[in-house]
């Protein structure tokens, strides 16, 4: 195999943007080679076969030529079926792909990422979708080295106060229940509740942080569009 | 330093902010211009001053219309057949109004929903869309957005918009094209074409 030469490579395709007149930049997930950056030549053009397949969220074999940092695409396969999502739950898989682009750089293999990102794709057509998404954002952040140390020893019972130097500690003042780390920690819903808000808030202000403070665009547009309709 | 003149290298830079053109094409037009077709370059200068000085976009519809003057897709013939057309660029306004004997109103989005792109309901002028609809004028908003996933999640919400106005809401359909081959389609359209199907 040549140097930088990749052959059909299950991949994620996280966006596709317009590129120059006629192509295509894509980026794409791969377990092997973490996040890559494509130029897909003329795939915008009327005759690409390419250009159904070059959808977010879609699972697809990619090969391609690896020079400098952007890579060009020489072939696409499908790799299975688009995950069946539609309406907000599309917003859900660009909240995962949003996370990926703005946390991990490329060209840096995260396989535990990956791994979490298939989980959670496959998760988001069903009724727990939205606690998907915040054992994503649990993967992610301690694949990138900022995990939520959850101790064994939480009380259901109680309310934790989350700091940067002592963790999960027991406090009145606590944002957050016992039942809601118990439930992120196992992986495991505990039925209906406030501890659904609760890990939201809790997960938000831990990805915020690692933001340096800004916002995704896509839990911003999600709102604008949920005040309107 | 540059191989032409200066006021030659800005024709050619200024020409080259045309689509599909390179140095070269836009090199060759400049010739062209200043060899061969002096008169037909002071007409596309004059008529490219007088095109952005006098056309905008039309309040109603958005699409680019004469300053001024009423825009020919919102006449009210158009207005009177109830049905308003949602498309994402002025091309698919065309497309439609081209290839088929559709003879209602348009709203054209200039976009779709992207998140990753920084582009929401304000770029889209979806306000101006939902006034139109709570005016009562419109008996069918009819989606014909793009077939791709940011076209799909901007149809999911421009379908709400309009049941949240009580508007009747249909979607183009997708699926094999005329003089294809089941064969060469992919499975994504194919999938869409079957269950799209319709009694006959």
């Amino acid at each position: 195999m040549d140097h930088g030469r990749v052959q059909l490579e299950p991949c994620w395709l996280l966006s596709a943007r317009p590129y120059s007149e006629t192509s295509l930049l894509v980026e794409a997930f791969s377990e092997r080679h973490g996040r890559i950056g494509l130029v897909a030549k003329g795939a915008r053009g009327a005759k690409s076969r390419h250009r159904a397949l070059l959808q977010p969220l879609r699972p697809l074999l990619l090969s391609w030529t690896q020079r400098g940092e952007l890579a060009a695409l020489t072939g696409v396969e499908a790799n299975g079926p688009p995950p069946g999502l539609a309406g907000e739950r599309l917003f859900y898989g660009w909240y995962l792909n949003e996370l990926l682009l703005r946390l991990l750089h490329r060209q840096d293999p995260h396989p535990d990422a990956y791994r979490a990102y298939g989980e959670a794709l496959a998760a988001l057509p069903g009724a727990e979708a939205e606690f998907a998404l915040r054992l994503f954002e649990k993967a992610l952040l301690a694949d990138i080295g900022y995990g939520l140390d959850i101790p064994e020893d939480i009380d259901p019972a109680l309310r934790y106060l989350y700091s940067e130097q002592e963790g999960f500690q027991p406090s009145a003042r606590g944002h957050c229940s016992g039942r809601a780390l118990i439930a992120l920690r196992d992986g495991e819903p505990a039925g209906e509740g406030e501890w659904r808000t609760e890990l939201r808030r809790l997960m938000r202000e831990r990805v915020r942080r690692q933001l340096g403070g800004r916002e995704l665009e896509t839990a911003k547009l999600l709102r604008q569009l949920r005040a309107r309709v | 330093m540059s191989a032409y003149s200066p006021r030659l290298s800005r024709l050619i830079e200024a020409l080259r902010r045309l689509p599909g053109v390179g140095p070269k094409s836009a090199q060759r037009m400049a010739f062209h211009l200043l060899d061969r077709d002096r008169q037909g370059a002071q007409l596309l200068g004059e008529t490219l001053v007088e095109a952005l000085g006098g056309i905008g976009r039309c309040p109603s519809c958005r699409m680019f219309c004469d300053e001024g003057e009423n825009c020919r897709y919102c006449s009210s013939s158009r207005t009177a057949a109830g049905q308003l057309c949602v498309v994402e660029s002025p091309a698919d306004l065309m497309a439609i109004e081209g290839g088929t004997s559709y003879r209602g109103r348009y709203f054209v989005l200039m976009g779709r929903l992207s998140p990753l792109d920084g582009i929401g309901p304000e770029e889209l002028g979806l306000d101006r869309l939902q006034a139109q609809l709570a005016a009562g004028e419109v008996q069918e908003m009819i989606i014909a957005t793009n077939p791709t996933v940011e076209g799909e999640a901007t149809a999911y919400y421009l379908a709400e918009m309009a049941r949240g106005q009580g508007v009747r809401v249909t979607r183009i359909a997708h699926g094999v094209p005329m003089g294809g081959e089941l064969e060469y389609v992919d499975g994504g359209t194919l999938a869409h074409a079957l269950s799209g199907r319709t009694p006959v």
